[in-house]
């Protein structure tokens, strides 16, 4: 900016410099409910220090928060307090699901725990593991630095069926192709399409 | 067993004296009628009172028993009996007591039916409002003169007692509040 108020910085140029700070300084909202939390706590400190990605700034007010890290079991009365946090932080908000309760209820399939929080906010990374590792929640943070980057495109999440979740869960390998009724089969080798399932 | 409390002779003369003042107080004709003294696997005593009135008569009178000096309720908690395994009644209340001096403990079983109200113990040990409220929630077992008897665990709108055996497992209740939203459904920051 000149005196006169002239402009010297292209836009575009412009618009890189604002995802480089986005992305260098994701200040983190933490909720952690249980176990996934301990793993939060111990990579921000110092042994992980996740303030080498930029990310250690922990704000407990979601007004100054960029990311919002759920690292834990969310039950159903939890879930509207949950939904408040995320729509008192300003745009623009990431959402990562650390460990399997939040990502998708975990062991707790019962009348009190919600099946995910994608069931009540978007999710931008899913971070696997009960819990997981401070390398995976380190890792699910450079993968959001590439999604703010523009790098990398997010995919609409496709949620699967049921057959296609029993059909992960009990890796049948005893039980012959042509009765299983989803899109994708577990195989010795991997996940295969299902030749025998006809598609439209 | 995982307690970290040595059963050394001394415990068990005093466990055994405990038992012989519940056969010798509490279980003499005509009061003792319907009430019945088991022993479990370590040898502890499951008092079984004749009805819920009678289990909290029970609680407040081992409380000032000198022989027992019983001075903490640990728990107060209840199953559902389906089944009828352990009577004709729907659910089991069960109290459990215990003394920090002589490390005795005395369990305190009576049988309770849907319509029936048990007596609150608020009045003798603030402890128990929670653990009443807690059975209130999950079972539907109210009490006669409780000063609060709401839900604890579960959501205030919430309908059903889920640890009933006739509650789905997997039923869930989301709230008004709680917005459904599907991935997809909203643009998202950065989609193009």
């Amino acid at each position: 900016m000149s005196k006169d108020g002239s402009a010297f910085v292209f836009p575009a140029l412009l618009q890189e410099v604002v995802k480089w700070a986005r992305k260098s300084s994701l200040w983190p909202m933490p909720f952690g409910t249980s176990c996934c939390g301990i793993e939060m706590m111990s990579t921000l400190s110092s042994t992980y220090d996740l303030s080498r990605f930029g990310a250690e700034v922990v704000r407990f007010s979601p007004r100054q928060a960029d990311m919002l890290i759920v690292a834990g079991t969310i039950t159903t009365k939890m879930g509207p307090v949950l939904r408040t946090i995320y729509d008192q932080m300003l745009e623009p908000k990431w959402v990562i699901a650390m460990g399997a309760c939040s990502s998708s209820g975990g062991i707790f399939d019962t009348y009190s725990v919600l099946q995910g929080i994608d069931e009540i906010m978007p999710v931008d990374v899913y971070v696997p593991g009960c819990p997981p590792i401070p390398e995976g929640l380190i890792h699910s943070i450079i993968h959001l630095q590439k999604i703010i980057d523009g790098d990398m495109q997010r995919r609409p999440a496709e949620k699967p069926t049921h057959e296609d979740a029993m059909n992960a869960m009990n890796y049948r390998k005893n039980v012959d192709i042509s009765e299983i009724q989803s899109s994708y089969v577990v195989t010795k080798d991997g996940v295969a399409p299902n030749a025998f399932t006809k598609r439209s | 067993m995982g307690n970290s409390f040595v059963k050394d002779a001394e415990f068990l003369k005093r466990q055994q004296d405990a038992n012989t003042r519940l056969q010798e107080k509490y279980l003499v004709l005509p009061l003792g009628e319907g009430r019945k003294l088991e022993l479990d696997k370590l040898d502890e005593p499951i008092f079984w009172a004749k009805s819920a009135d009678d289990a909290v008569m029970l609680v407040k009178s081992f409380k000032v028993d000198p022989n027992f000096k019983i001075d903490f309720l640990s728990d107060i908690t209840a199953y559902d009996n389906t089944d009828k395994k352990d009577g004709p009644k729907r659910f089991v209340l069960v109290y459990q007591l215990y003394s920090t001096t002589t490390q005795v403990r005395i369990r305190i079983k009576t049988l309770i039916d849907l319509n029936e109200e048990a007596n609150t113990l608020v009045g003798e040990w603030d402890g128990a409002n929670w653990l009443e409220r807690e059975i209130f929630d999950l079972y539907g077992i109210k009490f006669k003169g409780h000063p609060n008897l709401r839900r604890i665990m579960m959501d205030e709108r919430f309908t059903g007692h889920p640890l009933r055996k006739e509650y789905p497992m997997k039923q869930r209740e989301p709230f008004s509040d709680n917005v459904r939203l599907h991935l997809g459904a909203h643009s998202l920051p950065g989609q193009k």
